[in-house]
């Protein structure tokens, strides 16, 4: 091998070095911008700490056997108030322990709005793309049908999507991803009917590039920024609708689910045992609030009008 | 109508025939066709190897379609472009695989505005290699050198592989996008107002750029601009645009000196010459652009031209245009009944606004070359009956001195005006 092409290897992979470092700089710009928001951090905060006791779940409250998904009963010690030794956040009517409802109902959370904001995103980014690229009669029906979903509130019509597949977890999951891709679809459809308009999408096909490369090099990575923001925002509004259509009994009874402690709780707010439903009420609070916020940071971060410019 | 003979095969890269750009105009629920946008309405003009052809027009001439179509990121709705290929002319929208390809590496385009047409996610090494990477001209380590050769090349360097866009002034990124277009070694580059959005300064480190490198590599340029004063030193000919159709075309030089057509005349004086005295008048085309939907009959210039003539194809839009601005008519039109577009009867409520109207065609309110070609005029009560030359679409035609224009008058007739 000769010197030249030597050093036009080494040249090769500092290019792919640097190429790196000044993407991530901008990537980290944007991680700045975030940080400058007290807002934002706040809501990182909570999300981190919410995340921690979700993955160390199994460390913190030794899990439920067989199903750690199901509530341990301790029929001993039903309607204990907080303090209670053994259980520091009382106990719910049927001696479900709320400090384990609290904890494992973050991982039961966190599959939910994972699974949903994920199959959502995927199906509306292809659908809506695929109408704005398409156009014609394609992107009519497609956008015809966005309609009709989007025509019924979506906490109805997941509530009717659940009720006919029956009351369990995995059809909460089910009939939320139905209701909520359209958003996707929509967003995604607007955005690639804008940037198509660009004219780096015509430099392109001077050059000669291929519609998949174009697409997946031009015009979907100028698309998501949108998409992102209204998945993370999703990511609490999901664990909010979830709860509801857990709390008016869509979900079997007895999993640890915050939506159905909050449930199991509300009969006894009257007389006065408050804690079954508040801590794991505060807690689908906290997480819905700590999603927006991170979502409205992450919008401002990544305006076009300021990003990059 | 074909224009010129046609030229040598061996030095000629694209042959624009009859092309015509034509946009539906769709209305209603149900989105019928209510009409066409002639935006190129038959345009035939050829590019030489190594040559500038500046294409020139007011914004809506159809100038930037045209070059659209050229560059092939339009198809034409009739005619075609014709390109040289193995010492054949092919129709660029008829070439499949290899020869689309060839087509497509050998036609490049530079875009008005350089942070639009620059990918705002892509570093300067992705957006100058891309073209490379496409048809796998160079990997890895040979793609930097390549890209860093072309960057040098438009006065660029090394030091800006890795930036953004936004990290470069306007005059930067159109080196950017001149370097991403010489990348495949084109024979053309279509440049659509590559320096309109520049400084005047920088436009002319640009132009230089773009002069020296056509020396180096015999480039030919389709120089797309509404600024005449850009191309005259730029351009070896013009083709002066109007509506969708060519007004004038011949060497850049020639128009300078003695334009053929009116319109060419007044887009030259409605910029300010520099060159010429101070104080000079700056004149300027007087009123708008009429609808490409509906262009005008004979002339397409006839409703702004100072020089018009009986034979320029008046026509009932004349009227029903000058009656929109004439007050105590207008409100009193209930309808115009046409037979052709040369023919109509007016309908008024009253028989005042008729009167009004069949005395203000006949007097100096309406241009003398107007009433000149009225062939019928007829008072009937509360209608106006007119009728006008009836006259054919005033054709691209040969001149003595061999340039082409579209004017019914002689070269003659338009410069003894231009003295007067």
């Amino acid at each position: 091998m000769t010197d030249v092409q030597q050093s036009r290897i080494a040249a090769g992979a500092m290019t792919a070095d640097t190429a790196f470092r000044v993407r991530m700089r901008r990537l980290f710009g944007v991680l700045q911008g975030m940080a400058s928001n007290p807002a934002t951090v706040i809501g990182l905060v909570i999300i981190a700490l919410m995340l921690v006791m979700a993955i160390f779940a199994p460390w913190l409250l030794e899990p439920n056997s067989p199903d750690p998904y199901q509530m341990p009963r301790d029929w001993g010690a039903v309607r204990k108030p907080p303090g209670t030794p053994g259980h520091p956040l009382g106990t719910t009517n049927e001696g479900g322990d709320v400090l384990y409802g609290v904890i494992w109902g973050s991982r039961t959370s966190l599959q939910l709005s994972l699974m949903v904001v994920g199959s959502t995103m995927i199906v509306g980014t292809i659908v809506g793309s695929i109408a704005g690229l398409v156009g014609g009669w394609v992107d009519e029906v497609l956008m015809r049908l966005v309609d009709v979903f989007l025509s019924i509130p979506e906490l109805i019509f997941a509530l009717a999507i659940a009720a006919v597949l029956g009351p369990s977890f995995g059809n909460i999951i089910l009939a939320l991803a139905v209701v909520l891709w359209v958003k996707y679809a929509r967003i995604m459809r607007a955005q690639v009917l804008q940037i198509k308009q660009h004219d780096f999408v015509d430099a392109a096909r001077v050059i000669g590039d291929s519609k998949l490369n174009i697409y997946l090099r031009d015009i979907l990575p100028n698309a998501v920024t949108p998409v992102t923001v209204q998945a993370t925002l999703d990511m609490g509004n999901v664990v909010l609708i979830g709860a509801t259509l857990s709390f008016i009994g869509l979900s079997e009874a007895g999993i640890a689910e915050w939506g159905v402690l909050v449930s199991e709780g509300q009969a006894g707010i009257a007389s006065g045992r408050w804690w079954a439903s508040t801590f794991p009420g505060l807690m689908i609070f906290l997480w819905a609030l700590a999603f927006n916020l991170v979502g409205d940071g992450l919008r401002d971060a990544l305006d076009p009008r300021t990003e990059g410019r | 109508m074909r224009a010129a003979v046609a030229p040598q095969a061996d030095d000629l890269i694209l042959s624009v025939r009859e092309v015509k750009k034509h946009y539906p105009i769709r209305e209603g629920a149900l989105q019928r066709v209510v009409g066409h946008v002639r935006a190129v309405d038959g345009v035939s003009f050829d590019i030489r190897r190594g040559e500038t052809v500046g294409l020139v027009g007011e914004s809506g001439c159809g100038k930037t379609t045209l070059g659209r179509v050229i560059a092939a990121l339009a198809d034409p709705t009739d005619g075609g472009v014709h390109y040289s290929m193995d010492g054949e002319m092919r129709r660029i929208d008829r070439l499949e695989g290899k020869a689309a390809q060839t087509f497509r590496r050998n036609c490049q385009m530079v875009f008005q505005d350089s942070f639009a047409s620059l990918n705002p996610r892509h570093l300067v090494i992705d957006l100058v290699g891309r073209p490379l990477k496409v048809y796998n001209e160079a990997a890895s380590a040979d793609l930097v050198e390549r890209v860093v050769e072309l960057l040098e090349q438009v006065g660029l360097g090394r030091q800006h592989l890795f930036r953004y866009p936004h990290q470069f002034s306007g005059g930067q990124r159109q080196r950017i996008s001149i370097a991403r277009a010489l990348a495949l070694n084109p024979e053309i580059i279509v440049l659509d107002e590559p320096t309109s959005a520049l400084d005047v300064s920088v436009q002319a480190q640009i132009l230089n750029l773009l002069n020296d490198l056509q020396k180096e590599r015999n480039l030919a340029y389709l120089f797309v601009t509404h600024d005449l004063s850009v191309v005259r030193h730029m351009a070896d000919r013009l083709v002066v645009m109007y509506l969708g159709k060519v007004a004038e075309a011949g060497e850049t030089q020639a128009i300078f000196d003695s334009p053929h057509h009116p319109y060419t005349r007044e887009l030259m004086a409605a910029k300010p010459d520099l060159e010429a005295e101070a104080n000079v008048e700056i004149r300027g085309l007087e009123g708008t652009v009429p609808d490409p939907a509906r262009p005008p009959q004979g002339c397409r210039f006839h409703t702004r031209c100072e020089l018009a003539t009986s034979a320029c194809g008046w026509e009932i839009d004349d009227i029903v245009r000058w009656l929109e601005d004439a007050p105590g008519m207008f409100e009193h039109l209930v309808g115009v009944e046409r037979t052709s577009e040369f023919a109509a009867e007016l309908a008024f409520d009253n028989e005042e606004a008729a009167g009004l109207l069949s005395m203000a065609v006949r007097s100096e309110q309406v241009p003398e070359a107007m009433r000149a070609a009225m062939r019928r005029l007829n008072l009937d009560g509360t209608k106006v009956e007119i009728e006008f030359e009836d006259v054919g679409e005033v054709e691209l035609t040969v001149r003595d001195d061999g340039r082409m224009a579209a004017c019914v008058l002689t070269p003659e007739e338009v410069a003894s005006w231009k003295n007067s």
